[in-house]
């Protein structure tokens, strides 16, 4: 199905969100908008009983000023001098009656004129309310800043002019500067008035909270629409529109998905001489889907820094586990199953991986029971390559079912045991599964890469977890040379870097974790070596006390670039190193070097040359490493303890 | 069917432009060809103006998947833009089409010969069409070679249903319709497995009026009979 169509069904299936404010984790306040409306930040609120009189006023605090209005499809693209109100709360240039009685500078046309032919047309209508035609009956009277002086809001000059700066000269003692010259950015003029019903026995809804007004103004407004057109998204004849909705990623955002002022680029020209002949949209389809898309975003879109946005939504619920993402996987709330990470206690990679698959797979069928056959799940990838205008990068509607076992999927295939991540209390999480796409991009490219090759890198391996696709080559390799040169990074960053990496190499390999003694691939192997050497010199240097604060890197890893590169002619310089050590601590480290002979005897001799290493050597050196650090097999050997305490400590980011 | 050809079309990329991206320039490819998309293929592989093509049904073969590049499109004020297309990669399908004649075209009725048409359009095929073949867009080059439809395994067999929401179905031209306008037709087409099953243009009931246009003529200042050609060719042949 098409993604304006399923946008327009999300907002179909979410009615009951219309109007609702929700809140982002930073406090935004962000809603799905009803048609025909907007939202504004308003300065003043002013109240006006039943009757249709001026009740009282007051300047608006910053954590209240947001406010629900209706809008036209004029008003809500006016710029500049174009005069074009909004149809009930406006600027007070448009709303007040007596602006220019009180010295108000207008262009051409008086905007109060334009505002109240607007507001009667609407309070004269079949579906205008009693609130409204209260407003109206105030409003008709012309005095609205005449009323918010009397009420000190605002302030006239000695010759009765509407004060529209504050100045030193109006100050009768030092210091007493009106709150509402510093909650209006810019002249008194731009001050955006909301306007309230008061009733002294009857507790009103606020009017930008009333929803019978929401309904009220939509009902009036589609009756003014322009002419109806088939909608090339629902296939209906309705009213249709050539303006569409910007501030789609955020209020900054210019960006149009569809526009249709192209006058000169002409790129539907051909058959067609003008935009409306190429296609058409209606107002309502073009207004729901496009709040639909603003709320979804807000709700749950990843946006990088380059502002290109990942958005995975399901039509039925929109909650759905990202795939960009592992985090989220676990803050789902997948009932009360331990799934976070913190609670797994456990050291095998199995049990991990078995709840990671349990709380998709939890998550799956509670669905599916929920909503049966045809739920969907929508991923959409936006970005703008100039101002204007914004395009779909990516676009795919799956199956639920089919979505959820991809994710598991890809869950269990690109896995590895990674520590990077932190909790909430800043306690290093061990996790089982596959990292964020963003984490791989900086294993890959490194911490400083640009944005555009992150997200970049972001979008092309969507394929590899929605179809399956192999991961690219380029990445794999980039990430493993990165893996290979330790020595370029920070610990912590390199550790990161290097599961990273095995979980990109294993999801062909298809390893655990766990060590694979039968393995006898030759970079498995040399693997192998590399980390028992690691392990044997660090034991070394920890018992000869020369690094206590453990920021000598061994020779292995000293080495582990070349030895990457050349594997026999390393392996001797690096088994050289070892001898000292060896010599002088014999007994205690007895145990890795039997353990070095063990694993150099497996390689064929034919095959221990000089020939580069795989990728897979890196399985091999992170599971042998992992093995030694955890060996369960303490009597004989009790440094082992200190030293798997050690390596936990060692990960903690500088 | 009578007067059919069936054939897989294949290339590296596709761009079926979805109309409502087409406004402002980032263009997004539907998921699907469409009919006119489709019949613009066949035509390239061999079309007269006696006969219509009609595209009877097409088997979508790989997963449908979208790639954006940057595309740097030329302004016809001069200069150019940025902009980002998304493209179908991989897009592999199968297509059953056959020929009516265009009775909206009496001045090409002795030419109505269709055995000779039929064997001409198979010729064609073989070798590869006798234009250009391209999905959606001129930089989208394309391949077509005959096959048997349904035969090769693809991605949505048993899949089920995909209902793939109002698309374009195609443009109706004058000479097709025998009305002076030019038309776009709109439909909610099914994916069956696959499939999708095209209805007949006639059929579309969701039709919108775009312009007026007149129909090109043919007549004997812009068409050669193969007789003539023969005996034009014989000529030369003779000195």
């Amino acid at each position: 199905m098409s993604w304006l169509l399923n946008l327009y069904e999300t907002y179909e299936s979410n009615l009951d969100r219309v109007g609702v404010i929700e809140k982002k984790h930073n406090d935004r306040e962000y809603t799905l908008l009803p048609i025909s409306h907007t939202t504004q930040n308003a300065q003043i609120e002013v109240e006006i009983t039943e009757q249709g009189d001026f009740h009282s006023a007051r300047v608006l605090d910053k954590d209240d000023f947001s406010t629900l209005i209706p809008c036209t499809e004029k008003s809500a693209s006016r710029a500049g001098s174009v005069v074009a109100p909004y149809p009930l709360h406006d600027k007070l240039s448009y709303v007040a009656g007596d602006f220019v009685a009180y010295g108000g500078k207008i262009k051409k046309e008086e905007p109060f004129a334009a505002y109240i032919q607007q507001l009667e047309g609407w309070a004269n209508s079949e579906y205008a309310t009693p609130k409204l035609k209260s407003i109206y009956r105030y409003l008709s009277k012309r005095r609205l800043i005449k009323d918010l002086v009397d009420e000190s809001i605002l302030y006239l000059d000695e010759d009765q002019k509407l004060i529209s700066k504050w100045e030193k000269k109006y100050e009768r003692s030092p210091g007493e500067k009106p709150r509402i010259f510093t909650a209006v950015p810019g002249e008194l003029e731009s001050a955006f008035i909301r306007f309230n019903v008061y009733s002294p026995d009857k507790a009103l809804t606020k009017v930008w909270q009333d929803k019978e007004l929401y309904d009220s103004f939509i009902g009036y407004y589609s009756k003014l629409l322009g002419e109806e057109d088939i909608c090339y998204v629902t296939g209906k004849q309705l009213p249709s529109t050539d303006k569409h909705a910007n501030k789609i990623r955020n209020s900054g955002d210019k960006a149009k998905l569809i526009s249709a002022n192209d006058t000169s680029g002409f790129t539907f020209r051909g058959r067609f001489a003008h935009s409306h002949e190429a296609a058409s949209i209606s107002y309502e389809v073009s207004q729901k889907a496009h709040n639909a898309l603003k709320w979804l975003i807000h709700r749950q879109g990843k946006t990088t820094m380059d502002n290109r946005v990942f958005l995975v939504w399901g039509n039925d619920a929109t909650n759905v586990p990202s795939l960009t993402d592992n985090d989220n996987i676990f803050a789902m709330g997948f009932g009360t199953e331990s799934s976070r990470p913190t609670a797994i206690k456990s050291h095998t990679n199995e049990e991990l991986a078995f709840d990671l698959a349990k709380a998709l797979s939890g998550y799956r069928n509670k669905l599916a029971v929920k909503a049966d056959s045809k739920a969907n799940v929508n991923i959409l990838v936006l970005d703008s390559a100039t101002t204007g205008r914004m395009a779909v990068l990516y676009y795919r509607n799956l199956d639920k079912k089919l979505y959820f076992d991809r994710l598991i999927d890809w869950h269990s295939k690109c896995a590895w045991l990674h520590r990077y991540q932190k909790d909430e209390q800043g306690e290093l999480l061990l996790f089982w599964g596959a990292p964020a796409t963003r984490d791989i991009a900086f294993a890959a490219y490194g911490p400083k890469a640009n944005d555009k090759l992150i997200k970049g890198l972001m979008e092309r391996m969507l394929p590899c977890i929605v179809d399956g696709r192999t991961i690219p080559q380029d990445i794999v390799r980039s990430a493993t040379h990165r893996a290979s040169n330790p020595v370029a990074m920070d610990k912590w960053e390199w550790e990161k870097t290097l599961s990273i990496t095995c979980a990109l190499i294993n999801t062909r390999e298809g390893y655990n974790v766990g060590l694979d003694e039968e393995n006898t691939d030759r970079s498995y192997l040399f693997g192998r070596l590399l980390a028992i050497a690691d392990v044997l010199e660090r034991n070394a240097l920890e018992r000869s006390g020369q690094d206590k604060e453990k920021k000598r890197s061994t020779n292995a890893i000293r080495y582990m670039s070349v030895f990457s590169q050349h594997p026999e002619r390393t392996w001797r310089t690096i088994q050289n190193a070892l001898q000292p050590h060896q010599a002088k601590y014999g007994q205690s480290l007895n145990y890795y070097s039997i353990m070095i002979d063990e694993v150099a005897s497996k390689i064929p001799f034919d095959q221990f040359n000089n020939e580069p290493l795989t990728g897979k050597y890196l399985l091999g050196f992170y599971s042998q490493r992992y093995k030694l650090y955890h060996n369960t097999d303490k009597k004989k050997h009790q440094a082992n303890t200190t030293e798997t305490n050690d390596s936990q400590n060692d990960n903690t980011p500088a | 069917m009578r007067n059919a050809i069936e054939f897989r079309v294949y290339g590296d990329y596709a761009l079926f432009t979805d109309p409502l991206t087409k406004l402002g320039g980032e263009k997004l490819t539907y998921s699907v060809p469409t009919y006119q998309a489709l019949k613009g293929i066949v035509e390239s592989i061999y079309w007269k103006p006696t006969i219509t093509m009609v595209v009877d049904k097409v088997r979508v073969l790989n997963a449908i998947r979208m790639e954006s590049k940057g595309i740097r499109p030329i302004e016809y004020g001069g200069g150019n833009t940025l902009a980002n297309y998304t493209y179908l990669k991989d897009p592999c399908y199968e297509v059953q089409a056959h020929f009516i004649f265009n009775l909206h075209r009496p001045e090409m009725e002795y030419d109505r010969n269709e055995n000779k048409h039929h064997n001409i359009l198979k010729r064609s095929l073989l070798a590869g069409g006798r234009r250009d073949i391209f999905l959606g867009t001129r930089e989208c080059q394309a391949y077509v070679e005959p096959c048997v439809f349904g035969e090769a395994p693809g991605f949505y067999d048993s899949y089920g249903d995909i209902h793939l929401g109002n698309m374009v179905h195609g443009i109706n031209y004058p000479d097709e319709t025998g009305r002076n306008h030019l038309e776009v037709r709109l439909w909610n087409p099914v994916m069956k497995d696959g499939v999708i099953e095209f209805i007949p243009p006639e059929i579309c009931t969701q039709v919108r009026i775009i312009a007026d246009m007149q129909p090109k003529q043919f007549d004997e200042n812009n068409v050669q009979s193969a007789d003539e050609l023969f005996a034009e060719w014989e000529g030369w042949g003779m000195k």
